[in-house]
């Protein structure tokens, strides 16, 4: 058993270093806790499902720009023409891009309300027949669109037009009607004009991050309005064929009519990483401060005691000279340095909960969890034990005869 | 003296290579983090027009929803944009000294010398005092006259970077294009210009760029151009034509007024307090009143420019400072004790207190300017990185938070700030305690 009163005794005599090593294992344990939590919750807010085949989805972005432009037409060949590309699963046109942090919404009601925030906020999507399949959507109940009740675009003199058939998600279906089969049942949008549940999909993430119906997302049958110049498509690929895809597209799309322009041809997935673009940043930075914060800590408590060890050469010479075994002076570096960590430690944790407490007050964050608390203990004791495990190693090599030299 | 103590610090140094590069390691690391995060901090909340920051003044009135606040997380605030029709009325004033009502457009450009494809340009509608009331700089020509507004008058102001695509840079003052379908001619051409954030407009993103093409407001329902921006509706009404769109209660405008003094404001005020009273008794504005004449500096914090990420950011970094000097401290302490049988020669030999004092926080300065030097290097080599992670999410296109992570002087004041505050933190107490020994003691056990 190793005695602790007289390395105590020792450690109060000399608190300086102690104390700052104390410190800074303190502040170590209050980021890493703090900044593991944050990092979670990105890692969550990222992962969460968006219901698409977000990898295989192309989206093209096609604006017409001559005063009578033939949105219609256009549409129709350029999705014949996609459609036949080899490896292409299904393809839509689409009123905005998905996941891509811009869109509208509209408010919809299981019953005709003269309040206009009563009811489900929702993302309205404008597809064809082929939008569910494009978008790699699961539909969980009722049925799909069908060709011929796909309606021509809105224009500048029917912008409130609602269409009478739509599919919601189940998020909106669950709010309207829970705990009902929402197939059949009517909505209304907020001018009272009537639609029936088609169909109900299981998923669609709406296009922003922060939004409060994340998956509140409804689905019209008609073609796109190209109310701010641009329009897109959404193409899903085979697996491993979007890229070829792709390449295809972008050859014939640019060249097929004189009349337009082919803005770009883009994985669903770049929007997606653009709008999660600050979750990510923020979860690089934390994740890349807080461990090189542990490693400087690791390293100043190992330069620290190498230090130590070797302006202490001759006193662990005399030790062992009068009987003190290798272990002996190993168990005393690794002791100490458990006594500092357990003190720095037990400082850490008020301090952890002291910022967690703070930061979710003063940001809005959530309180940090207690788990995360304990997993950060064992982490920081075992770094500072790793940290002079090999200055002690040195320090028990230290010989007997050391004692008997001059310095 | 300093220059002999500064040898001596490189003696030191050399003496515990391992040792001085794990204090200078750990004093950059901390400097470049900390420069890291307040480059973008100081880019952040910084307010691009504060020579007229009680001068300008945005717009709001709170239209919105009785039964729903336009923004849950601040009830007290107006809608940040106007309806069409409010602003129009409100700039009909001549109380400002200069107003501006405006949004943003989606427009294809053809023409021009260099580029002749069509191609994609945002634009913004806008009145003749914008350029006048935010100082923009003219490469060549100049802004249109309030009259252009009314007609319009095909008349179109471009950007420094339209102007390089479009004639390859020229004076290209008097030259048409073509801007959604419509022949304008070209009556000025922008510096470049970027202020970050973009106060004048917030609504698509605090750090997005200028638009690089702009257009007298009247365009705006001429061609029956919808904003490109963002427009929120609340209320149930048809809006089956521009005109119901235009009569709605829609917010999509951005509306600034130059008001020189506490005079001209307060009346300004009393106008827009009257149009509401009006507007009210005919049944509209159902919410409490909120007219609201906010200046830069308290818009930008009234809109949340800072995000709190960017704050937690900062805490981490300082947090991350600190551990490094606490780190530097215990370090140096040791190392000053360990040399304490020299200084008990050199105190012996009739230095005193306070030169030994000062040779040692030289030492502690040098090493943390070379500290300073690498964490600014460092700093840099982070900023691009991160810039680099921005414009590739971006797909190269500017705007967004890659406009915030640029190297500047900004960066380097803050490096010699912290080099000064790294030497203070961590060279104080080693330095003091290194002085105070007591030179018999030592000298005794040699």
């Amino acid at each position: 058993m190793v005695a602790v009163r007289p390395i105590l005794s020792a450690l109060l005599r000399n608190r300086t270093g102690a104390v700052l090593v104390a410190i800074q294992i303190a502040i170590a344990l209050a980021v890493l806790v703090n900044a593991v939590y944050i990092v979670k919750q990105r890692v969550d807010r990222i992962g969460r499902p968006t219901g698409m085949d977000t990898n295989n989805i192309l989206v093209v972005s096609s604006s017409g720009f001559t005063r009578d432009y033939d949105t219609v037409g256009a549409i129709r060949n350029d999705l014949e023409y996609i459609r036949g590309v080899r490896g292409v699963i299904a393809a839509t046109a689409i009123n905005s891009v998905p996941l891509s942090s811009a869109g509208s919404a509209r408010t919809v009601s299981n019953h005709p309300s003269d309040n206009p925030s009563d009811g489900e906020n929702g993302q309205y999507i404008e597809v064809d027949e082929q939008g569910i399949d494009a978008l790699g959507l699961r539909l969980v109940a009722g049925r799909n669109f069908r060709a011929e009740e796909i309606q021509p675009p809105v224009d500048k003199s029917s912008t409130s037009r609602f269409e009478s058939k739509i599919i919601v998600t189940k998020a909106i279906a669950d709010s309207l009607y829970p705990g009902q089969n929402a197939v059949g049942k009517p909505v209304f949008d907020i001018l009272k004009h009537p639609a029936t549940i088609i169909g109900v999909v299981e998923r669609m993430q709406a296009a922003w991050p922060d939004y409060t119906h994340i998956d509140s997302v409804f689905l019209l049958p008609r073609l796109p309005f190209s109310y701010y110049g641009a329009m897109y498509y959404i193409v899903r690929a085979q697996p491993g064929q979007r890229d070829a895809v792709a390449r295809t597209l972008e050859e014939h799309l640019s060249a097929s009519n004189p009349n337009r322009i082919i803005d770009w041809i883009r994985p669903l997935q770049s929007f997606k990483d653009r709008s999660y673009g600050t979750d990510k940043n923020m979860e690089y930075f934390l994740v890349t401060v807080t461990s090189v914060l542990v490693a400087i800590s690791m390293l100043g408590i190992f330069g620290l005691a190498t230090f130590n060890v070797s302006t202490r050469t001759k006193q662990i010479g005399t030790r062992r000279a009068i009987g003190a075994r290798r272990g002996d002076i190993l168990r005393y570096f690794m002791v100490e340095n458990a006594m500092i960590t357990s003190t720095g430690i037990a400082i850490g944790c008020a301090l952890a909960l002291g910022v967690g407490y703070y930061l979710s007050l003063q940001y809005k964050l959530p309180r940090l969890d207690l788990y995360y608390l304990v997993g950060g203990i064992p982490v920081l004791w075992t770094i500072g034990q790793l940290a002079v495990w090999q200055p002690a190693r040195k320090a028990s090599a230290v010989s007997p005869s050391v004692a008997t030299r001059t310095v | 003296m300093t220059g002999y103590y500064m040898r001596l610090a490189f003696k030191s140094f050399r003496r515990n290579p391992g040792l001085t590069a794990l204090m200078v390691g750990a004093i950059a690391l901390g400097i470049a983090v900390c420069v890291m995060t307040m480059t973008v901090f100081h880019a952040m909340s910084g307010n691009p027009i504060w020579w007229k920051g009680d001068r300008l003044y945005a717009v709001t009135m709170d239209n919105w929803d009785p039964n729903d606040v336009y923004d849950h997380q601040h009830p007290a605030l107006a809608p940040p944009m106007m309806t069409y029709k409010d602003s129009k009325f409100l700039a009909q004033s001549n109380i400002p000294e200069r107003k501006v009502i405006m949004y943003k457009v989606n427009s294809i450009v053809t023409g021009g010398t260099a580029e002749k494809r069509p191609h994609h340009v945002i634009s913004r509608a806008t009145s003749a005092d914008f350029f006048a009331m935010f100082d923009i700089p003219f490469e060549y020509g100049s802004g249109w006259v309030a009259a252009a507004d009314e007609g319009p008058e095909p008349v179109i102001v471009i950007s420094h970077k339209e102007n390089q695509i479009l004639f390859g840079g020229g004076n290209s003052v008097g030259r048409n294009i073509l801007w959604n379908n419509t022949q304008f001619r070209i009556i000025g051409v922008l510096k470049e210009w970027s202020p970050q954030p973009k106060f004048y407009d917030l609504n698509n993103g605090p750090f997005d760029v200028p638009e690089d093409a702009y257009v007298p407001i009247g365009w705006g329902p001429s061609l029956q151009l919808l904003s490109a921006g963002s427009s929120n509706c609340w209320k149930p009404e048809p809006l089956d034509s521009f005109e119901e769109f235009m009569n709605s209660d829609c917010v999509w405008i951005e509306m600034w007024v130059e008001l020189p003094d506490a005079k001209s404001r307060e009346r300004f005020q009393n106008f827009m307090d009257g149009y509401w009273s009006d507007q009210h008794a005919a049944g509209r504005f159902p919410r409490a009143r909120r007219n609201q004449l906010t200046p830069v500096g308290q818009w930008l914090i009234d809109q949340g420019v800072v995000e709190n990420d960017n704050r937690v950011l900062v805490g981490l970094s300082f947090a991350f400072l600190a551990v490094c000097l606490i780190n530097t401290v215990g370090l140096l302490l040791a190392k000053f004790l360990n040399g304490a049988a020299i200084t008990g020669v050199r105190r012996a030999l009739g230095a005193s207190r306070r030169q030994v004092f000062h040779q040692h926080l030289v030492e502690v300065g040098v090493l943390a300017s070379i500290g300073a030097v690498l964490g600014l290097i460092l700093s840099a080599v982070g900023l691009g990185l991160v810039h680099a992670l921005y414009a590739s999410a971006r797909f190269g296109e500017p705007g967004g938070f890659q406009e915030l992570t640029h190297f500047d002087t900004a960066s380097v004041i803050w490096a010699v700030i912290l080099a000064i505050v790294a030497t203070l933190v961590a060279g104080l107490y080693p330095a003091w305690r290194i002085g105070r020994l007591p030179p018999a003691v030592y000298l005794k056990s040699q």
